[in-house]
């Protein structure tokens, strides 16, 4: 462990072919695991928007939006690579407070569309804070953690800062109104929690709490669409027209796809219009009824391998804040994943999530190939020590 | 480094991935299974029922409440209505658009680039949702369509809910009508549950909006399985996925039961004829709205499938205003018909009695200022029974004198419940409004003068009612004091006939009236219409008991050498409004009836021969034992006359024969009435009625008491 960073391309070094030959085995080391399923999952994505969004006429280009968004953040991926990671740590809360302006910004200045204030425009294009904020909150509470001396468990006292940097964001989500990205939001901060330990009195007084609260939330707190969204759930022929129709024509759209799929540019349900979202929250179902369940299992092994990578660079990283990054980062891949698929496929109700590098949408595309790049670099930096 | 001593905490981390390897697989698996399921065990289902079959949900909306009259005439129904609607999804797909519209073009007789224009503007939805391309198809049309409908794809005729007031006009304002819920709308309706969608209809006026939540009931939906053009098809066991959810059936909507005669209605309509005004009968009994009409009206079954721009813009400009509810919505000034009131108030107050006689010389004045009764020449010596049957503006104008102040009348107004709303089950209901010294003082910020006084004693001034309100006086002085809330539902009923909840008559409250007061209120309105002397004596009905009271109220301030002019000869808007408030038969009446008539120049004969209809058709229908031929031929018997005599005509100088600040005379051209036969009532006069309409603003009621 005493080679440290002596060996780094940027410290002078007696040997000069020693140094080429580091590079190269830098170079040799590199992990492009993340950064190959990430490109596949995108190639995948834009092959299956040019489907879904063929038979639109207004949506018709949308994938070249995708394809320059890409292309943005594969950009940013390079700059990213660049520095050691322990730079985030240094800009954790510079980049936290930004994002939380840009939240405020979108509730003031933003444009509503579909009955939501979501976006900033700039220029032609138009960014969603709220998608960036998942990957800054992470950064923030990694930080958080970093320095925090809490031994034996995290009790009320420890929970109450950390969770007001959570409760923020989620609560400017939350009046977007985007339940969905709060709800992920809150989920990646309740599993980072459970793996730093909350103690068990503690669990067992939040547990009573929320068994209190939810039922009041649902009555209260929710807007009808949504109270709708969680009754057509539980009863898809609850309501006709609304969400029970639409995880209906998904789940047929799932399963029409069969062994094989029928075929690209082939999927009845999205071409005519049966699947609503479906360049975006439903893109799963369009690709599953099109390319079958050898499409399907292919991209969620490639899903797999990116959660087993990501977990194991965050196991494998020496310092408390490179793990915990690492592990945010996976927490919040993990449940997009899951909750969008699990929507799609009828098994969860409808929220508002997109899927990481497979739905449409600037903001998510490059805010999950920063969560790679990020990932990358932390697990390059292991082999410097 | 400063992450040497994290060591053991990582390590320590480090234990705790396993969970997380854990839950990543679980959750993978979960997925892969349940694309197993989906894909691979129910694929083949899904495949053929996404392929051959289009779910389509058909909404079957539950039928509205009907509303019936007390004796179940049917009054508001639900009738069937044919739309012609396009899917452009089907139409498109079968690639014939051309052809297609063609042949439609010709079936319904509407222009190709028409059809094409709608569908043009609908693109932006999407195109598996219907576009209404023709409301309303005739029966032959639908019938063309039915046949041609196979080689069609898209076509579909939609059957709807057309909301049918049987009877028209009649009792728009009182049944009401009903519209589409609009985006303003629905987010205060689903405040507390996800009730109404877009398009739903809603009760928007009068009973179909009072009693929506009654009338509503639960939209049911139908789920059809169509071929790829649209085409419903045959049920076949293999491939349908919905099996078990066939939908559910509507619940149609309660029925209301109304108090409302619909003879009566019908008879106050008719004899209405096209004058503008009121008309409210109730039970004195109970409280029960037997009749209910306000002049000029409007076809409720026009809204109820969205009204065309143009009639509702020609209802909206009509300066008579038919949108209006003229019984409950409309302030009217009460003239003559408050002396009653003001009668009750001077027996009350204790400052005059039955033998209280006052002079009558055509005028008094009060301060500077002159005040005339409407008989220009006076009445001569007159006391309250006689006063009332005159209508003597002098000896009330005496009377308000000798009141300690405009308070003491305004209390016996409110007693009997004129200036505060009835509290009928209906929207908008209006409070009218009697004046006292505080109301003016807060109101203009000016002390109240004894003068003034003197004008509301004859109603006039400040002095606003309604016809309801004044329906329910006379009803409350009819049945000895009590006041009771006037009520239009009698009962609800489900759809297959259960009563749901039935309504009684609540009494708002008793006036304690001394039973002198009312034997001589009571006698001084019966003479009104009984006595030679009467304003109303025309529209007696022989051997009946017909109580009442006339007004005339003049809604234009007239100079002085104007004030004993023509009211036929005035133009249309500054004519006099009439009113007519009674109650048949003298003991224990059955029922009272206001009638306000716009601009009929008496309330003799503008407003007092449709209460006489109205009064006359109830008591035929239900009392015959007290008024049908034969009951009149055993009462004029028992009065000892053979046949009926018509009463001596009455000696009138023709100058003064018209009405003044607001008095009920008999014009010149009724004096010489034709020979009555015995038994039959005198034919009512025929209003005069100038058509030549004056586009003078239609002015709120002119209290100037000269």
């Amino acid at each position: 462990m005493n080679h440290s960073w002596m060996e780094t391309p940027e410290s002078p070094d007696p040997s000069s072919t020693m140094r080429v030959g580091l590079y190269e085995e830098e170079f040799k080391k590199f992990n492009w695991s993340l950064l190959i399923i990430a490109l596949t999952l995108i190639g995948i994505g834009i092959f299956n928007l040019i489907s879904a969004t063929g038979v639109q006429d207004k949506s018709l280009g949308l994938y070249k939006n995708q394809l320059l968004w890409c292309g943005l953040g594969l950009a940013l991926t390079a700059l990213i690579l660049l520095p050691h990671y322990s730079v985030f740590s240094r800009l954790a809360y510079v980049i936290y407070f930004a994002n939380l302006l840009l939240l405020v910004g979108v509730l003031v200045f933003g444009k509503s569309s579909l009955g939501a204030k979501r976006w900033i425009g700039i220029g032609a294009f138009r960014i969603q804070p709220s998608e960036f904020m998942k990957l800054s909150l992470v950064i923030c509470l990694a930080k958080y953690f970093e320095t925090d001396r809490t031994v034996g468990g995290y009790g009320f006292k420890d929970l109450l800062l950390p969770g007001l940097l959570v409760m923020i964001p989620a609560g400017l989500i939350m009046v977007q109104p985007d339940l969905g990205t709060a709800l992920t939001i809150l989920a990646t901060f309740v599993t980072m929690m459970l793996f730093m330990r909350v103690r068990t009195r503690t669990l067992v007084i939040i547990g009573i709490c929320c068994a209190v609260a939810l039922p009041t939330i649902y009555k209260f707190g929710l807007k009808p669409y949504q109270r709708q969204r969680i009754i057509s759930f539980l009863d898809p022929m609850a309501d006709p027209k609304g969400s029970g129709y639409n995880s209906i024509q998904s789940m047929i759209a799932v399963g029409s796809g069969q062994l094989l799929g029928k075929g690209y540019k082939k999927g009845t349900q999205s071409q005519l219009k049966f699947l609503p979202e479906h360049h975006t929250d439903f893109i799963f179902s369009v690709f599953s009824e099109e390319h079958g369940f050898v499409g399907c299992a292919i991209v969620l092994a490639l899903y797999l391998g990116l959660l087993l990578n990501g977990l194991s660079v965050a196991y494998q990283s020496h310092d408390k804040f490179g793990l915990l990054l690492a592990l945010g980062i996976v927490t919040v891949f993990f449940w997009h994943i899951f909750v969008n698929m699990g929507m799609v496929m009828g098994l969860l109700p409808i929220v508002g999530v997109p899927l990481p590098f497979l739905s449409y949408g600037g903001s998510s595309l490059v805010t999950s190939i920063l969560g790679i790049a990020i990932l990358t670099n932390i697990a390059n930096k292991k082999f410097m020590f | 480094m400063a992450f040497l001593g994290q060591e053991e905490q990582i390590r320590e981390f480090q234990d705790r991935f396993r969970y997380l390897y854990a839950a990543v697989f679980l959750v993978i698996g979960l997925l892969l299974s349940r694309l197993v399921y989906l894909q691979i065990l129910n694929g083949e289902k899904m495949r053929q029922y996404s392929e051959e079959n289009r779910i389509k949900r058909v909404k079957i909306a539950a039928p509205r409440g009907m509303i019936f009259d007390r004796n179940r005439t049917l009054l508001i129904d639900n009738r069937p209505a044919f739309d012609l609607e396009i899917i452009p999804q089907y139409l498109r797909e079968s690639r014939q658009t051309d052809q297609v519209l063609g042949m439609l073009s010709k079936l319904i007789k509407m222009p190709k680039e028409e059809i094409q224009g709608i569908l043009e503007k609908a693109r932006g939805q999407p195109s598996f949702m219907p576009v209404k391309i023709k409301p309303d198809l005739t029966r032959d049309e639908v019938a063309a369509i039915e046949v041609w409908k196979i080689s069609m794809p898209g076509v579909e005729v939609k059957e709807e809910i057309k909301r049918t007031n049987i009877y028209g006009d009649i009792a728009a304002h009182l049944l009401g009508y009903i519209g589409e819920v609009n985006s303003a709308e629905l987010p205060i309706l689903n405040k507390t549950a996800q009730k109404y969608k877009l398009g739903d209809s809603i009760g928007k006026f009068g009973l179909e909006q009072r009693m929506e939540d009654t009338l509503r009931g639960i939209d049911g939906e139908e789920i059809k399985e169509v071929d790829a053009l649209g085409r419903v098809k045959l049920a076949k066991g293999k491939g349908r996925v919905l099996e078990n959810n066939a939908g559910k059936p509507a619940k149609p909507g309660k029925n209301l039961i109304l108090t409302i005669d619909q003879d009566l209605q019908l008879a106050a309509a008719k004899a209405f004829g096209d004058k503008i005004g009121a008309l409210v009968a109730v039970d004195p009994r109970n409280g029960e709205v037997l009749a209910m009409i306000s002049r000029p009206s409007f076809d409720p079954t026009e809204f109820s499938r969205g009204i065309p721009t143009a009639i509702w813009n020609k209802l909206l400009t009509n300066e008579n205003h038919p949108l209006r509810d003229k019984t409950i919505q409309d302030h009217y000034s009460p003239g003559s018909v408050f002396k009653t009131v003001t009668a009750v108030a001077g027996l009350e107050e204790g400052v005059i009695d039955e033998k209280s006689t006052f002079r009558c010389t055509g005028s008094i004045r009060v301060g500077n200022r002159v005040y005339h009764c409407h008989l220009k020449r006076g009445h001569g010596e007159i006391n309250v029974v006689t006063a009332l049957t005159q209508s003597c503006d002098v000896f009330f104008y005496r009377v308000a004198q000798k009141l300690k102040s405009v308070d003491d009348l305004a209390k016996w107004a409110r007693h009997l419940g004129i200036g505060s709303k009835t509290g009928i089950s209906l929207a908008r209901e209006v409070p009218g409004l009697i004046p006292t010294e505080e109301w003016k003082m807060k109101r203009f910020g000016q002390p109240w003068n004894g003068g003034e006084t003197v004008s509301v004693a004859i109603g006039q001034s400040f002095v606003l009612t309604t016809a309801i309100q004044l329906a329910n006086t006379y009803a409350a002085i009819g049945n000895g004091g009590t006041h009771y809330r006037p009520y239009i539902v009698k009962s609800i009923e489900s759809y297959d006939g259960r009563v749901v909840k039935e309504f009684q008559p609540e009494i708002l409250g008793t006036h304690e009236l001394s039973p002198k007061t009312v034997e001589l209120v009571k006698q001084g309105l019966w003479g009104v219409i009984n006595s030679p002397h009467g304003t109303a004596y025309h529209q007696r009905l022989p051997g009946m008991d017909f109580t009442g009271k006339t007004g005339t109220v003049q809604i234009m301030r007239l100079s002085a050498d104007k004030i004993y002019q023509k009211c036929e000869n005035m133009k249309f808007r500054e004519r006099h409004n009439g009113v007519f408030v009674g109650f048949a038969p003298l003991k224990d009446p059955v029922i009272a009836v206001a009638v306000i008539g716009e601009h009929v120049c008496h309330g003799s004969t503008g407003a007092a021969p449709v209460a006489r209809a109205v009064v006359k058709t109830y008591l035929e229908k239900y009392y015959p034992d007290l008024y049908s031929e034969k009951a009149v031929a055993a009462r004029l018997k028992a009065h000892g006359q053979a046949t009926f005599v018509p009463p001596p005509p009455k000696r009138v100088d023709p100058e003064d024969e018209d009405v003044v600040i607001n008095d009920d005379n008999v014009p010149a051209s009724d004096l010489g009435a034709p020979h009555v036969p015995p038994g039959l009532p005198p034919s009512p006069p025929k209003p005069t009625r100038d058509t030549s309409r004056d586009a003078l603003p239609d002015s709120a009621v002119d209290n100037e008491d000269e």
